[in-house]
């Protein structure tokens, strides 16, 4: 809300520099966003919390500063003119839940003009736009006292004033120009044949105030701030009326806000009082008493108050203060302040303008708090995790959790969540698996020529289930790069199940959606991951211009089968190793060779491929490579002609086999 | 055959001068000693003198031998000692490094600090129910209070506590930790949350929250500055100020928002002057961090927490602003892009 300095000097002198007022009311939570000078005047812009619908009006920012700066506001109010009753209409409200209190008044004989310079002035510097003499003095009236007000041509209304819900696809053209197609969800201000205001939101342009209108109704009302919000919604737009009602209007004033608009316009533009009427009930102040202990305060706040410092404090609020006893007094807060409800709200108020730069900076004593595992998650494991796959060298990203619906799917019959409500349709799902995001960032790099990278996530994946949903954390790594890589991608995760200590793992091969070839991983009987290559006609789509290896392990699975990690002694005695030349059919897998050696495997301490041939002299069919059989023994230094003999065993189980040979 | 024998250690003397290779040394070797040498047709030659010069002339020979034979030996010790010097000045080669994601970084560094303070950490689900993200912090249906806190609903089948939807802040943690346990309770709880924003350089449909609490018997408004005041000077440097200012949350009464005083220009948080310029604080000396405030009774009752009894504190923080304020990082899209560039910045 912007204000002008002007304007509040109406209700008070004030008498410190704007700058400084500006640091005041900010660190009393009336944050002034800019102030700027405007000839002979200082404009301050400040948000207005939800709670402080006071703050919207002149008199309400007014009485802020004067308890800031501890001074007595000086309003003088209207005279009020409730004659002569207004006897050729009738005002039916319909709906008291909707509109407890309306005031209607007649003005007859206007002449509708441009405003005086001193009333442009307060309506330009308060942000509003001007419109003619007539709506400039309601707007006037609305910023000053808080109450919105609307002012018809009174020679375009027919028969009664009805304050009722529009009905099914009734129309009106706002003073706006725009067509609104209404329904039961607002309420309407309508006369005997037609609608003519948006009630609490705008008015019609069937009965608007031109520079030929002559007589004018006088609209002053409070709206339910619920039915205004509903209303303004449905028909889409958002008026400093509504905003006003929205937030919740006081009822209190609102014969000063109709008298001080009517005594404008017939100062201004001429024109005299001529009918005066009331429909509903104004609503009865609720009082609203509330106790409060010196204390419980200074224990809430942690300081020690004197008791007649709260009162002095509480006052310039225009609270109104009785004591109890040495402790206790009673407190009930100004008329305008409906959001003041109990003793925590009564503490703020005090502390605010006590000043929290008083209140001192202590560390409590935490005791431990006792909560179980189940309700702690998995954060600190994850961030273990998260170091671990970094030492291995791959990057950790952080990608949306959204996507479109028609997303990368890895299992048949993944079941995504939709959004109702989207921004775009390439967010309109929560994504069932890390794969698309890490595609994603790979074609951002790849398209800045960086390939060759390891990326990984940990992140939260959803889906529907059939007991409703699940949301489950999720390790997703990739490299990027050539065929040799997936090894490098299958070694991390074999070292990520050892951090783990996860001692039933299995890589199964396996076939899944958009991958050439996969293996998924197993603990037990029950599949946690898997990694494989993204296929080729995916990778062309997705853009992608090197190969992708991606790899996805559900770490809800993984921590609970996490092991204790416990020391493995190792054998002193030197390795000796042996090569073996191959040539493998490539129909049959390596892991038919290890099964062999591992049958026949003596001391066998491990096994490497190290060396590929891709001579002319080798069959397509088949593949040729160099295997280094590892021997050690945990007891004793095996000698040269122990391992011969081990290997030639396994030389010659080997040489068994069909489709391999040894070369 | 002295002569010749004179002749050759001449030679041999002037050809050793040059030599300074390896090579050239083992060369020299074959040329006095070898198979097709002059010493070695001298010694064949031995047999065929009398047999009274034979000794003499054989040790000469030997003599011979030796001294060209130790010459070459230290020779080649000193140039095999002496290693050939490499350009250093060539690029470097960097090993592709694995790194952290800096929001998570940042994440667990500011839980650590709280942490040790006393409170523990906890990570809430994202998939919440409508009471959790709004009713049970206080904030009403239809309340403009609402608006800043849009919200994307969920196609999932409603439950007793309201429909689905994706969190818009951490503070649902807040409740289901307190419905859970009992006070004493000091909680961080960090997590993704969701508001349909459009993204630009300052927004984001998705971004990261921390959110903290203590409840317990003896907590005050005090405490929860102390707290606060010590994570600023942890985090940041121990040299800033902290500045609340009232403001209003519906959970929290009272309720303030955090400034730090600028720790680029370390004014101490008063405004610049004209003329000076600093890009992070914009002359203004404070930077927002956080909001916060004395955890509502409201709030409180909701958990089943009695509030006459407790009191609790709480506050939350945006990770995004956070890096972005402590790094200089201008664009909030450069956290969810994923560049290298950006990534390597940033280590474990």
């Amino acid at each position: 809300m912007r204000f002008s300095l002007n304007f509040i000097q109406e209700f008070l002198k004030v008498d410190v520099q704007p700058q400084e007022l500006a640091s005041l009311l900010t660190m009393a939570g009336m944050e002034v966003e800019s102030l700027e000078k405007q000839t002979s005047d200082w404009i301050f812009d400040i948000e207005v919390t939800t709670n402080r619908y006071d703050w919207l009006s002149i008199l309400g920012i007014s009485r802020e500063i004067a308890a800031i700066l501890g001074k007595k506001l000086k309003i003088n109010y209207p005279a009020l003119i409730t004659k002569p009753s207004l006897t050729s209409r009738d005002i039916i409200i319909e709906e008291k839940g909707d509109c407890p209190y309306y005031i209607g008044r007649r003005i007859e004989g206007v002449k509708v003009s441009v405003s005086k310079p001193w009333l442009q002035k307060r309506i330009l510097n308060c942000g509003l736009t001007l419109v003619n003499d007539i709506v400039d003095s309601t707007n006037y009236s609305m910023l000053k006292w808080g109450n919105p007000l609307h002012a018809f041509d009174a020679d375009k209304l027919e028969g009664n004033i009805y304050i009722r819900r529009a009905r099914k696809n009734e129309l009106l053209v706002g003073i706006d120009g725009k067509e609104r197609i209404l329904g039961k969800e607002n309420l309407v201000i309508a006369d005997s044949k037609k609608v003519i205001a948006l009630a609490g939101i705008i008015g019609g342009k069937n009965t608007e105030v031109t520079e030929i209108t002559k007589n004018i109704f006088l609209e002053a009302a409070v709206f339910s701030p619920l039915t205004v919000r509903r209303s303004r919604r449905a028909a889409g737009l958002d008026t400093e009326s509504s905003y006003r009602f929205e937030r919740m209007v006081s009822s209190h004033l609102l014969e000063y806000a109709s008298c001080e608009a009517a005594k404008l316009i017939t100062e201004i533009s001429g024109g005299r009082n001529k009918g005066y009427k009331v429909a509903g009930k104004k609503p009865q102040l609720l009082k609203n008493n509330i106790t409060i202990s010196i204390d419980s305060l200074g224990a809430y706040l942690g300081i020690a108050p004197l008791k007649p410092r709260v009162k002095k404090i509480l006052e310039n609020l225009g609270f109104k203060v009785k004591g109890l006893s040495k402790d206790r007094i009673m407190v009930s807060p100004p008329e305008s302040r409906f959001d003041i409800k109990g003793e925590v709200d009564v503490y703020e108020e005090f502390s605010r303008i006590y000043g929290y730069d008083k209140i001192p900076a202590q560390i409590p004593f935490l005791k431990r708090s006792l909560i179980t595992p189940d309700q702690a998650g998995c954060y600190h494991f994850k961030g273990e995790l998260a170091n671990l796959v970094a030492l291995l060298g791959f990057k950790e990203i952080i990608t949306y959790s959204l996507e479109g619906k028609e997303q990368l799917k890895i299992e048949e019959g993944e079941n995504v969540i939709e959004l109702i409500n989207p921004l775009r349709s390439q967010e309109n799902s929560l994504r069932s698996n890390l794969l698309f995001g890490m595609v994603k960032s790979f074609r951002h790099n790849l398209n800045r020529a960086r390939g060759g990278l390891r990326l990984f996530e940990i992140a939260d994946v959803y889906s529907k289930t059939s007991k409703g949903f699940k949301e489950t954390p999720i390790l997703a790594l990739a490299i990027s790069g050539k065929a040799e890589d997936f090894f490098f991608l299958k070694g991390a995760v074999e070292k990520i199940v050892n951090f783990l200590n996860i001692s039933n793992c299995e890589f199964k091969e396996s076939s899944l959606n958009n991958f050439t070839n996969a293996l998924k991983i197993n603990i037990g009987s029950c599949n946690v991951g898997f990694l494989g290559k993204l296929d080729q006609r995916q990778n062309k789509s997705l853009d992608l211009n090197e190969d992708l290896f991606f790899a996805q392990l559900d770490l809800s699975t993984c921590v609970k089968n996490r092991g204790q990690k416990k020391y493995q002694p190792f054998s002193s005695y030197p390795v000796i190793w042996r090569d073996i030349s191959i040539s493998l059919k490539k129909t049959i897998k390596f892991k038919k060779i290890e099964e062999v050696i591992k049958a026949k495997g003596n001391y066998l301490a491990g096994l490497a491929i190290v060396d590929v041939y891709k001579g002319k002299d080798i069959p397509l069919e088949y593949k040729a490579f160099t295997l280094r059989v590892f021997y050690q023994s945990t007891k004793k230094t095996l000698t040269s002609s122990e391992v011969d003999s081990f290997h030639r065993q396994i030389r010659q189980s080997l040489s068994q086999q069909e489709g391999l040979s040894l070369r | 055959m002295e002569n010749e024998i004179k002749r050759l250690e001449e030679e041999f003397q002037k050809d050793f001068q040059e030599a300074s290779f390896p090579k050239e040394l083992e060369a020299l070797k074959i040329k006095y000693l070898g198979r097709k040498s002059t010493f070695t047709q001298l010694f064949s030659q031995i047999p065929t003198l009398p047999p009274k010069e034979r000794g003499a002339w054989g040790k000469r020979l030997n003599a011979f031998k030796q001294k060209i034979t130790s010459s070459l030996g230290s020779a080649k010790t000193q140039v095999e000692s002496k290693e050939e010097s490499i350009d250093l000045t060539p690029p470097s080669i960097f090993p592709e490094f694995g790194s952290r994601h800096i929001l998570s970084i940042v994440g667990e560094k500011i839980c650590s600090i709280f942490e040790k303070l006393g409170f523990v950490t906890i990570e809430g689900k994202e998939i919440e129910e409508e009471w959790y993200n709004f009713e049970a912090l206080n904030i009403p249906l239809e309340h403009p209070s609402r608006e800043a806190f849009d919200t994307f609903y969920l196609d999932l089948p409603e439950k007793n506590k309201g429909k689905y939807l994706l969190r818009s802040h951490t503070s649902p943690s807040q409740i289901r930790v307190m419905q859970g346990a009992k006070p004493p309770l000091a909680v961080i709880s960090p997590g993704r949350v969701y508001r349909p924003d459009e993204v630009d350089a300052t927004h984001s449909f998705m971004f990261h929250q921390i959110e903290g609490f203590v409840v317990d018997e003896d907590i005050n408004f005090a405490h929860l500055k102390g707290v606060l005041l010590h994570f600023a000077r942890e985090f940041f440097s121990d040299k800033v100020e902290l500045r609340l200012r009232p403001h209003f949350f519906p959970f929290t009464e009272p309720s303030a928002e955090v400034d730090i005083s600028c720790f680029i220009c370390k004014t101490g948080g008063k405004k610049l002057s004209e003329g000076q310029k600093c890009s992070v604080c914009k002359g203004k000396g404070w930077l927002e961090i956080l909001g916060c405030g004395m955890i509502h009774p409201k709030v409180l009752r909701a958990c089943g927490i009695d509030s006459k009894k407790y009191k609790g504190f709480a506050f939350g923080m945006g990770v995004e602003r956070i890096a972005m304020l402590k790094y200089g990082i201008d664009d909030i899209r450069l956290f969810y892009e994923n560049d290298a560039r950006f990534l390597e910045q940033f280590s474990l």
